[in-house]
């Protein structure tokens, strides 16, 4: 628990370094929060795996502005995606399109979920009908008891049958 | 049934594996271009010997042409110079598309083309002028319809105009075998390829 609440302060220090946005001027909220959201799912294109917000490589400080344009024009999300797509490629948007190349990545996880059900459903079903009479499920000892019982009173019986000698 | 799904797990393991492997292989600044057999975008920028003139996409029509991004601040690109250089030689038309990075006008800092010429041209004496013209970027505009993400990089526009390759890096030895032989394909594909 303590650490837990370590870890959190020291994540929330890191949060003021992503927050390094020049002082800009927005015509209303909704503008500010678009380019919030844009500069942050747009990927620069020259970094390994950062996006625009985060990076100052040459590329995306254009790219930055560039939306920062866009946005001020009122153009849409999607027609600033749209905008950067035809010029960087679908590289440039973290969310990849549906693609005959990325299908995989929506498929591969479903088949692999449906797989292992199949598997899991598999294997319990075989070991219901093949382990049936051994001491698998909850099994029902009234026939032990039975038989157990019935030998203690045999051997009573024999006992008494023969006395001390 | 039992015996197959026991190689499952193996299976799968060496398939991530391969896949791993081969991203040990794989360039990751190469992430494909959205311009490939699309025109040039349109522009209007000046050339650097004569910043009153203006080169359009329409001067780079007619021949085969390496349009190649490159800034007297890239190292990379004052190394690849001397090559380009020898190709320029060979006959290839090479038309540069000078990358001018931004300058900080908080520190005083402003572009001169004139004196941006004078430097390009004491370096190109030195290492050598591949370039039949070079444009001049001066707000990335071009570069950035391009999508260039840095430099150096090199496009191949076929004779009317159609971008045909990107080549992101700089141009070797031995990367060019490679680009030669799609020049060579478009030169020879005479005026009437589509």
């Amino acid at each position: 628990m303590r650490l837990n609440g370590l870890l959190l302060s020291v994540l929330l220090l890191a949060l003021p370094a992503s927050a390094t946005e020049d002082l800009l001027q927005f015509e209303s909220a909704e503008q500010q929060q678009l380019y919030r959201q844009l500069t942050a799912e747009l990927r620069c294109p020259k970094c390994q795996n950062q996006n625009i917000a985060d990076s100052n490589a040459v590329v995306a400080v254009d790219m930055r502005n560039k939306t920062l344009e866009l946005v001020r024009q009122g153009q849409s999300h999607d027609e600033v995606i749209d905008y950067m797509k035809q010029r960087y490629g679908d590289f440039v948007h973290y969310q990849p399109p549906v693609q005959l190349s990325t299908i995989w990545l929506w498929l591969l996880p479903l088949l692999a979920v449906l797989a292992l059900g199949w598997t899991v459903f598999r294997r319990s079903d075989s070991s219901q009908t093949a382990v049936v009479g051994h001491a698998d499920e909850q099994p029902d000892h009234s026939d032990l008891d039975a038989q157990l019982q019935a030998m203690i009173d045999e051997a009573t019986a024999a006992n008494r049958q023969q006395p001390k000698e | 049934m039992r015996k197959a799904l026991f190689y499952v797990p193996l299976a799968a393991f060496l398939a991530l594996s391969l896949f791993l492997l081969s991203g040990l292989f794989s360039d990751p600044r190469d992430h494909g271009s959205a311009l490939i057999e699309k025109p040039l975008p349109a522009f209007s920028l000046p050339d650097l010997q004569q910043p009153t003139r203006l080169v359009t996409a329409a001067d780079l029509k007619g021949e085969v042409t390496l349009l190649n991004v490159w800034g007297l601040w890239c190292p990379t690109c004052n190394a690849e110079l001397g090559f380009l250089t020898e190709l320029r030689q060979q006959g290839v038309r090479i038309v540069g598309l000078y990358y001018v990075q931004p300058v900080d006008a908080a520190f005083g800092d402003t572009f001169d083309i004139n004196t941006l010429r004078l430097d390009v041209q004491d370096k190109l004496a030195e290492q050598g002028d591949p370039y039949l013209l070079n444009i001049v970027d001066e707000k990335r505009s071009l570069i950035f319809d391009l999508g260039v993400t840095g430099a150096p990089e090199t496009f191949l526009i076929d004779r009317n105009g159609v971008i045909r390759h990107h080549h992101v890096g700089d141009i070797n030895p031995q990367n060019w075998p490679k680009i030669q032989q799609l020049y060579q394909q478009l030169q020879q594909g005479g005026s009437d390829a589509p």
